[in-house]
């Protein structure tokens, strides 16, 4: 009995090796779902962080545009700030002028791309406003005003489909 | 017999499934589509802007049949147009778009070929509010809608 008591069991380490077959079976399913989405939608068109877009019923789907996201205090183009918008609303005037000097920058370099293409695409000015629902009219007036001002006249506006 | 099938067994080299490539493309794969991935519908209004006094003149001959409009004011919104009843609906309704788009299928009832609508906002108007009238207006049967401000 003493002995039985004093007796040290030693343990020995056993080696498991890792199991990773239902990793694998939740990793596979993962990436053929996705995969799958990819292939039918691709991504078009990237809420820009910090705007939050207003729902909507629409359901056409975004074609590639230049971007114009108004959020906050900024008017940005293609990730960069251009404006702001109390500057702009402030002014009486409709035209937003960093705003149109970067359209116009744009508009020419399109324009010189569709003439290297050899006028098999034409300049179509499409631009995409991915607004704040919390924006005022004011500021999408003299954004909108702008746009067409600079040769942007096919305007879309960004929303969140809602079936 | 019983020996030679037990040698035979023991020379078997066991190898486990070389999963660790595998796992390589999964890491290197699922983050980068589900950063692609598509979980919110990002869809599109097209829309018409708002017109300047050069444009005005040839929309505004196309539009002189009806001129319907829908003006949104804090408070209420209002319905009118040439031969149209013009009808105020107050925004504090809670069926308020209800009773907008009552009105605007009445409108298209009445001229069914009329399918321009122009949206009259205040300069500190929402545009979450702007984008829920386009809506009330296009499944009324109003798919063309201008955005007008007001001086």
């Amino acid at each position: 009995m003493v002995g039985k008591r004093n007796r040290r069991i030693k343990i020995r380490s056993v080696h498991t090796p890792l199991r990773l077959t239902s990793m694998m079976d939740i990793l596979t399913v993962l990436l053929l779902f996705l995969l799958k989405s990819f292939v039918v939608e691709g991504e078009v068109m990237t809420p820009i962080p910090g705007v939050d877009l207003p729902e909507s019923t629409s359901d056409t789907t975004p074609r590639a545009a230049v971007v114009i996201a108004i959020f906050d205090d900024s008017v940005m183009m293609d990730g960069d700030v251009v404006a702001s918008v109390s500057a702009a609303v402030a002014s009486p005037d409709l035209l937003i002028e960093s705003l149109a000097a970067r359209l116009d920058e744009a508009r020419v370099k399109a324009e010189e791309i569709a003439r290297y293409r050899g006028g098999e695409e034409v300049f179509e000015g499409k631009v995409s406003i991915q607004g704040d629902r919390d924006i005022n009219f004011a500021i999408l007036q003299r954004v909108m005003f702008t746009c067409t001002v600079s040769g942007y006249e096919d305007i879309s506006l960004a929303v969140i489909g809602t079936s | 017999m019983r020996t030679s099938t037990r040698k035979r067994y023991r020379n078997i080299i066991e190898s486990d499934l070389e999963i660790m490539p595998l796992m390589n493309l999964f890491v290197a794969m699922i983050p980068m589509l589900l950063i692609s991935a598509v979980f919110l519908n990002v869809t599109v209004i097209n829309m018409k802007a708002p017109p300047d006094s050069a444009d005005a003149n040839e929309s505004n001959n196309k539009r002189e049949n009806l001129a319907l409009a829908i003006t949104i004011k804090d408070n209420y919104f209002v319905v009118e147009g040439r031969k149209i009843q013009k009808s105020v609906i107050a925004r504090s309704d809670a069926d308020a778009e209800v009773q907008l788009a009552a009105a605007l299928a009445n409108v298209v009832a009445t001229h069914p070929d009329n399918q321009d609508v122009m949206i009259i906002s205040q300069p500190d108007t929402q545009y979450g509010d702007i984008v829920a009238v386009m809506d009330v207006s296009r499944e009324s049967g109003l798919p063309s809608v201008s955005l007008l401000g007001v001086e």
